[in-house]
């Protein structure tokens, strides 16, 4: 299978690594901003906000590659949910990662390369639909907000202006860390740790697909 | 400087406003204010009465010379800050003022009133808003330290000044000059240093343990410190500071969260390798 096609093409690729550096970086010094008392901080507190504006700003473009790549290539099609995702898929991929999976038993959404259809299992789509198309929108937007402060009104339903962009922006930033553990860890669920990784660097999927392969959700 | 003590103590005094022919000839109190009518220049009346000097008799501090026209008081005939705010944080101010930038590089002699105008001066313990307490405290500075017709174009120019800030204007108006200027670490807000040692590590104000807290909003932070889980919760009264404002409930939730993840990622991976162990020893 050619690296640029396929469910893990080289723009998609090189997207969710970068987007990985960016975030780790926006996490270091956004931790390193809130927790500026802690000592020794890996940087300086007006380097730290520096360098989070500057990943910020590339992170924004960044996702708008996502999106034009998403539209222009046609990767939005495997964020689609359809009514099976809901009822039973979730329930099916629930109870997989919950019992199946000790047991051995198939994958009830097993990733087939080569199909037009799904790349995600429902579980997935949620997941992913959430955190790509409602955390990332709202964290970019309250970072943007707050690159100008004062254009922020002093009150917002009757809280401090400022301070309420800067909390959504920072809890936002805090679950998509926790989802960030999590895609990492069922990262390590194909048949092999490091399998599901190996597709997301290298871009191959094999010739011939396998039936219990699987993503990381 | 000296010429602005000069021009304050002339105002104050009111020497050129008096008319010929209304000159107060004697008497235990001379009726100021039929020359110093409300419409005059040199005082507002409303701003007099509400400041912390309002109650007083003009005669009180303008204690002798002022029975005649011209008056002829010179400002060592008129009543010190000193002479009745005698307690000992005042001797603290004092010497303050003596190891500032102000006493040694501008006037020896500088005074309270420089700065802090007796007809007009409100302690900002007495101000509930502390947006208006900055407001009237960068007053005093900006008088000497910005050029510009209004208050805007001086805080623009001082804005350009203190370029190095992110959001100058920002830190600017919601913020005290002293904070910055004057030494970390010490309650004082009079002990004004050289520009080259003023604050510049932004740690300073946006951490927990905020030099704002304990220095600018002194009197209020001990009450508003920890409201609702914020830390620092005073100051988001007038503006949020990153690393300043954190709520710590939300922090130990997101904490907490992130350990129950781990640990239930870690207890399921753990889990997937014990049963896939028990199975390959089953087959």
């Amino acid at each position: 299978m050619r690296r640029d096609f396929g469910p893990y093409p080289l723009w998609l690729r090189c997207w969710h690594w970068s987007n990985l550096l960016l975030f780790v970086i926006l996490l270091i010094t956004g931790f390193n901003m809130h927790f500026s008392n802690l000592a020794p901080p890996p940087v300086t507190f007006r380097t730290g906000v520096l360098i989070h504006n500057t990943a910020g700003i590339l992170l924004t473009l960044l996702y708008c590659f996502f999106l034009y790549g998403n539209l222009r290539f046609g990767n939005a099609r495997y964020y689609l949910i359809t009514a099976d995702d809901i009822t039973p898929g979730l329930v099916r991929q629930a109870r997989y990662y919950l019992w199946g999976i000790f047991l051995g038993s198939p994958h009830p959404y097993p990733h087939n390369p080569h199909s037009e259809e799904r790349k995600f299992n429902p579980l997935q789509k949620i997941f992913y639909l959430a955190v790509m198309f409602l955390l990332f929108p709202i964290l970019i937007v309250t970072g943007w907000a707050l690159l100008f402060p004062y254009l922020l009104p002093n009150v917002i339903f009757g809280l401090p202006g400022i301070a309420s962009w800067a909390l959504v922006h920072t809890y936002t930033g805090y679950f998509l860390f926790l989802f960030m553990i999590v895609h990492t860890y069922l990262g390590t669920t194909g048949a092999t740790p490091g399998e599901l990784f190996g597709y997301v660097w290298h871009g191959e999927v094999g010739p011939e697909p396998a039936s219990t392969l699987r993503t990381p959700d | 400087m000296r010429a602005i003590g000069a021009i304050v103590f002339f105002l104050a005094a009111g020497a050129w406003s008096v008319p010929p022919g209304m000159a107060q000839t004697s008497g235990p109190q001379p009726p100021c204010m039929q020359c110093h009518k409300p419409s005059d220049i040199t005082i507002d009346p409303a701003r007099l009465a509400q400041s912390e000097h309002g109650a007083f008799d003009c005669t009180f501090c303008h204690t002798t010379g002022f029975d005649k026209f011209p008056h002829t008081s010179t400002r060592a005939e008129m009543r010190d800050c000193i002479d009745c705010h005698k307690e000992r944080k005042l001797t603290k101010i004092a010497q303050a003022v003596k190891a500032s930038v102000h006493a040694k590089r501008v006037d020896r002699a500088f005074r309270c009133t420089n700065c802090h105008s007796p007809h007009y001066f409100i302690p900002a313990s007495h101000m509930n808003d502390v947006s208006e307490a900055i407001l009237v405290a960068n007053e005093s500075c900006l008088g000497c330290h910005a050029k510009g017709d209004t208050r805007a174009d001086k805080e623009l120019e001082l804005a350009k000044k203190h370029g190095y800030l992110y959001h100058a204007a920002l830190h600017l108006q919601r913020n005290e000059c002293v904070a910055c200027h004057t030494p970390p670490g010490q309650e004082t807000t009079h002990l004004i240093l050289p520009k080259s040692e003023a604050v510049k590590d932004c740690a300073t104000c946006h951490a927990q343990n905020s030099m704002l807290a304990t220095k600018l909003y002194a009197h209020l932070a001990l009450k508003e410190r920890a409201q609702q889980g914020f830390v620092n919760a005073i100051l988001i009264n007038n503006a949020y500071l990153v690393g300043a404002n954190r709520n710590k409930w939300f922090d130990w939730g997101a904490f907490g969260l992130a350990g129950l993840l781990l640990v239930g990622v870690a207890a399921h991976g753990l889990g997937r390798w014990a049963f896939a162990r028990f199975r390959r020893r089953r087959s």
